[in-house]
C-alpha cells in the first residue's frame, strides 16, 4: 500500500489536473456543437445544402479521422517506449492500404461496406507478422525496426501495385494515398462511427496499463500489469484504429508522432487523460490542414498530407525544442 | 591480399557484358565486343548497344558503385550497422529536392545533382537532429537514429508523391524514377554527374585509412594523430555527395547501400581501405543484375529495378535486425 502510493505520487502519475481540465472541455466543446447544430437548423436551402451536406461531414471526418491516428500513435508510443512511433512507421497503416489497393484493383465491383474489413484484416496481418518476427525480443525498439523492414517490404509491394495500374486508377490512388477529405459524405463519417465509439471506451481499458508500460516491463508487472495480455490488446487497438481512417481518408502521415507530443506539450497528464488529449490534438491538427487545403486556392490542389506536413512539423519541432529546454532547466 | 577485390572486379566485368547482351533480342557476347571495339554504323545490333544498352549499363554501375561506396563509409561512421544512405534520410532528402526543384525551376543536370546533394545533407541533418531531440542519449547503440532516419525518409518520399500529384503530366514522367530505375532516358544526367561520384569516391578512397582508424573509435584515431572531426566532416560530405550524384540519375535505390558491405565484410575484413573499394565494385555487379532481372523477369514488361532492390532491401533490413537484437534479448535474460 505504502509502495503503491510512493509511486504514486511521482509526477508522471500524476493526472487529476489534465483530468478535470479535459471534462470541463469536452462540456463547452459539446454545448457549442449543440448551439451549432441548432442554428444550422434554421438554416434552409442553399446555405443549408452546402453546410450540412458538405462542410459539415468534411469537417466531422477530418476531426475523427485525426482523433483516432493520433489515438493509435499514442497507444503504440507507449508500448513501444519510444517517442517516434507511429502506425505508419510500423507498418500497420501500410499494410492496411496494401489490403485496400488489392481489394479496389482485383474486385473493383465489391461494395464499398466491405472496405472496413480488408483494411481492418491487412493491418491484423502485418501485426500478427511482427509480433511473430519480434518473438523472444525485449523492449520496443527491435518492434520499431521490425515495423520499418515491414513497411519497406509493403510499401514496394504497394509501389509495384501503383506503377502497373492504368494512369486514371492509379491518379485517384495515389491521390487517396496522400491523405485526401475531398470526399466526405455522411457514409463514410457513418462506417468510421463504430471504430470511434469503440475507441472511448478502449482508452478508458487501456489507459491505465499503458501508464504502466511506459514505465518498462518490469516495474509494470510489479504493479501488477499483465504485460503479456496487455500488449497484443494494445497492438489489436492500435490497428482498429488505425486501419478505420485509412480506409475513409488515408494514411495520415506523421500526424500519429506529432499529436501525443503536442498532447504532452499541453500536459504532463499519462494513461487516460494523455490519449484523450492526443486524440483532441489530432483532431484538431487534421481539421486545421484541412482547412489550409481548402484555402489554399485552386491552382494548387494541396492534399492534406501535405497541408498535415507543412501546420504539424513546425508545431512539431517547436514542442520538442521547449521540452528539451524545459528538461534542461531542470536536469 | 584477399581476393575479394579481383573477383568483385570480375563479378563486375562480367555482369556488365551480361548487361549489354540481354533484352528484348539477345546479342552474342562477340557481337557486343565488336560494337564496343570496332563499331559499324550500319548494324542494328551494334547501334542497340551502343545507344540503348550501353548508357544504361553505365547508369547501373555509376549508382551501384556509389551507393554501395557511401553505405560502407556511413556504416563506419555512424559505427552502426543499419546505417546506409537510404536509412539515414539521405536518398529520400535528395529525392525530394530533386522533385522540387525539377517541377519548380528548370535545372540542368548538374544544377540537380547540387539540388540532390542538398537535399542529401538536410535529410540526414533532420535525421540527426530529431534523432538528438527524441532522447538518443538513452540507447547506447544508436539506433534512434535508424529511426529518425527512417522517419525523415518516409516523410519526404510522402511531401514527392503529394508535390507530384498537383501536376498529373509530370508525375507520369516522374513516378517511375521515384521508384528507382536504371533507365537510359537520363544518360544526360549520367554525363554530366560521373564526374562529382568519382570525385567522391576517390575522397573516400583517399579517407579510408583515417576512416578505418575511427572506425575503432574517436579517441583511439585521436590518439594514433588523426584528424577526427575533419575527416569525418570531409567523409560525411564525400559519402553524401556519391550518394547524391547516385540518386540524382537513377532515383532512391534501397538495398545497395545498405547490404553490399555487409556482404563482402566477411571477405575483406572491416578496413575500409579493402572494403571501399570492394564494395564499389560489388555494388555495381549487384545494381546491374538487378536491372537485368528487372527488365527479363516479367518478360513483355519492364520492371523498374528500384522496386526489386526494394523489395530485396526490406527482406535484408528484417533479416539484419533479426540478428543484430538476438544476442541483446540473450544477454538481458
Amino acid at each position: 500500500m505504502k509502495a503503491a502510493r510512493a509511486l504514486d505520487s511521482r509526477p508522471v502519475l500524476r493526472s487529476r489536473m489534465g483530468d478535470i481540465r479535459l471534462g470541463n472541455l469536452a462540456a463547452a466543446a459539446a454545448l457549442l456543437a449543440v448551439i451549432a447544430l441548432l442554428a444550422a437548423a434554421t438554416l434552409a436551402g442553399a446555405d443549408r445544402h452546402a453546410l450540412v451536406d458538405i462542410r459539415l461531414p468534411r469537417l466531422l471526418l477530418a476531426l475523427l479521422a485525426g482523433w483516432s491516428t493520433a489515438m493509435a500513435g499514442a497507444m503504440l508510443q507507449s508500448l513501444a517506449r519510444n517517442p517516434l512511433a507511429d502506425p505508419g512507421l510500423l507498418g500497420l497503416s501500410q499494410g492496411a492500404l496494401l489490403a485496400l489497393l488489392i481489394l479496389r484493383i482485383a474486385l473493383p465491383a465489391l461494395p464499398p461496406g466491405l472496405m472496413p474489413l480488408a483494411a481492418l484484416a491487412g493491418g491484423l496481418g502485418t501485426a500478427a507478422a511482427l509480433a511473430a518476427l519480434t518473438r523472444g525480443t525485449s523492449g520496443g525498439l527491435p518492434v520499431l525496426l521490425m515495423g520499418i523492414a515491414l513497411e519497406t517490404v509493403l510499401s514496394s509491394v504497394t509501389m509495384i501495385l501503383i506503377l502497373y495500374t492504368p494512369p486514371e486508377l492509379s491518379h485517384g490512388i495515389s491521390a487517396w494515398l496522400s491523405g485526401s477529405f475531398a470526399l466526405a459524405g455522411w457514409e463514410q463519417l457513418r462506417a468510421l462511427l463504430p471504430w470511434l465509439a469503440l475507441s472511448l471506451p478502449a482508452a478508458w481499458a487501456l489507459g491505465p496499463g499503458l501508464r504502466g508500460l511506459e514505465l518498462g516491463d518490469d516495474l509494470a508487472r510489479a504493479t501488477g500489469i499483465a504485460t503479456a495480455r496487455l500488449r497484443p490488446a494494445i497492438l489489436v487497438t492500435a490497428v482498429l484504429l488505425t486501419a478505420a481512417p485509412v480506409v475513409a481518408v488515408g494514411p495520415l502521415m506523421f500526424l500519429g508522432v506529432m499529436a501525443p507530443h503536442i498532447a504532452a506539450a499541453i500536459s504532463p497528464a499519462t494513461g487516460r487523460a494523455r490519449l484523450l488529449l492526443s486524440g483532441l490534438a489530432g483532431a484538431a491538427l487534421a481539421a486545421g490542414a484541412d482547412l489550409l487545403t481548402q484555402r489554399s486556392g485552386t491552382a494548387f490542389a494541396l492534399p492534406a498530407g501535405l497541408a498535415l506536413t507543412l501546420t504539424g512539423v513546425p508545431l512539431f519541432v517547436i514542442t520538442l525544442r521547449l521540452r528539451a529546454l524545459r528538461q534542461g532547466r531542470s536536469a | 591480399m584477399s581476393p575479394a577485390l579481383p573477383l568483385a572486379a570480375l563479378a563486375c566485368a562480367a555482369a556488365f557484358i551480361a548487361s549489354l547482351c540481354t533484352g528484348a533480342a539477345p546479342i552474342p557476347p562477340a557481337t557486343v565486343l565488336a560494337a564496343l571495339f570496332a563499331p559499324d554504323p550500319d548494324s542494328l545490333d551494334h547501334y542497340l548497344v551502343l545507344h540503348q544498352r550501353l548508357p544504361r549499363a553505365l547508369i547501373a554501375l555509376h549508382a551501384g558503385a556509389l551507393l554501395a561506396a557511401s553505405g560502407a563509409v556511413l556504416q563506419a561512421l555512424a559505427r552502426n550497422p543499419l546505417a546506409a544512405p537510404s536509412t539515414l534520410g539521405l536518398t529520400g532528402g535528395a529525392a525530394l529536392a530533386v522533385v522540387a526543384c525539377s517541377m519548380a525551376l528548370a535545372l540542368p543536370p548538374l544544377g540537380l545533382g547540387l539540388a540532390a546533394f542538398a537535399g542529401g545533407l538536410g535529410g540526414i541533418a533532420a535525421s540527426a537532429g530529431l534523432a538528438r531531440i527524441a532522447g538518443a542519449g538513452r540507447d547506447p547503440r544508436g539506433l534512434s537514429l535508424i529511426l529518425a532516419g527512417a522517419l525523415v525518409s518516409m516523410l519526404c518520399m510522402a511531401l514527392a508523391n503529394a508535390l507530384l500529384l498537383a501536376d498529373p503530366a509530370r508525375r507520369s514522367e516522374m513516378l517511375g524514377w521515384l521508384a528507382g530505375t536504371v533507365n537510359h532516358a537520363h544518360a544526360d544526367r549520367l554525363a554530366a554527374l560521373w564526374l562529382p561520384g568519382l570525385a567522391a569516391l576517390g575522397v573516400l578512397t583517399a579517407l579510408s585509412r583515417p576512416l578505418t582508424l575511427i572506425a575503432l573509435g574517436p579517441d583511439k584515431a585521436a590518439s594514433a594523430g588523426v584528424p577526427v572531426a575533419a575527416v569525418t566532416r570531409a567523409a560525411l560530405g564525400a559519402a553524401a555527395l556519391a550518394a547524391a550524384a547516385a540518386t540524382a540519375v537513377t532515383g532512391p535505390l534501397a538495398f545497395l547501400g545498405l547490404a553490399v558491405p555487409h556482404l563482402l565484410r566477411p571477405f575483406t575484413g572491416a578496413a575500409l581501405t579493402r572494403l571501399i573499394p570492394a564494395a564499389a565494385l560489388a555494388g555495381a555487379a549487384l545494381c546491374l543484375l538487378a536491372d537485368i532481372a528487372a527488365r527479363t523477369a516479367f518478360a513483355p514488361y519492364e520492371l523498374q529495378a528500384g522496386i526489386l532492390l526494394d523489395l530485396a532491401g526490406g527482406l535484408g533490413f528484417l533479416f539484419l535486425v533479426r540478428r543484430l537484437c538476438r544476442p541483446a534479448a540473450g544477454a538481458r535474460g
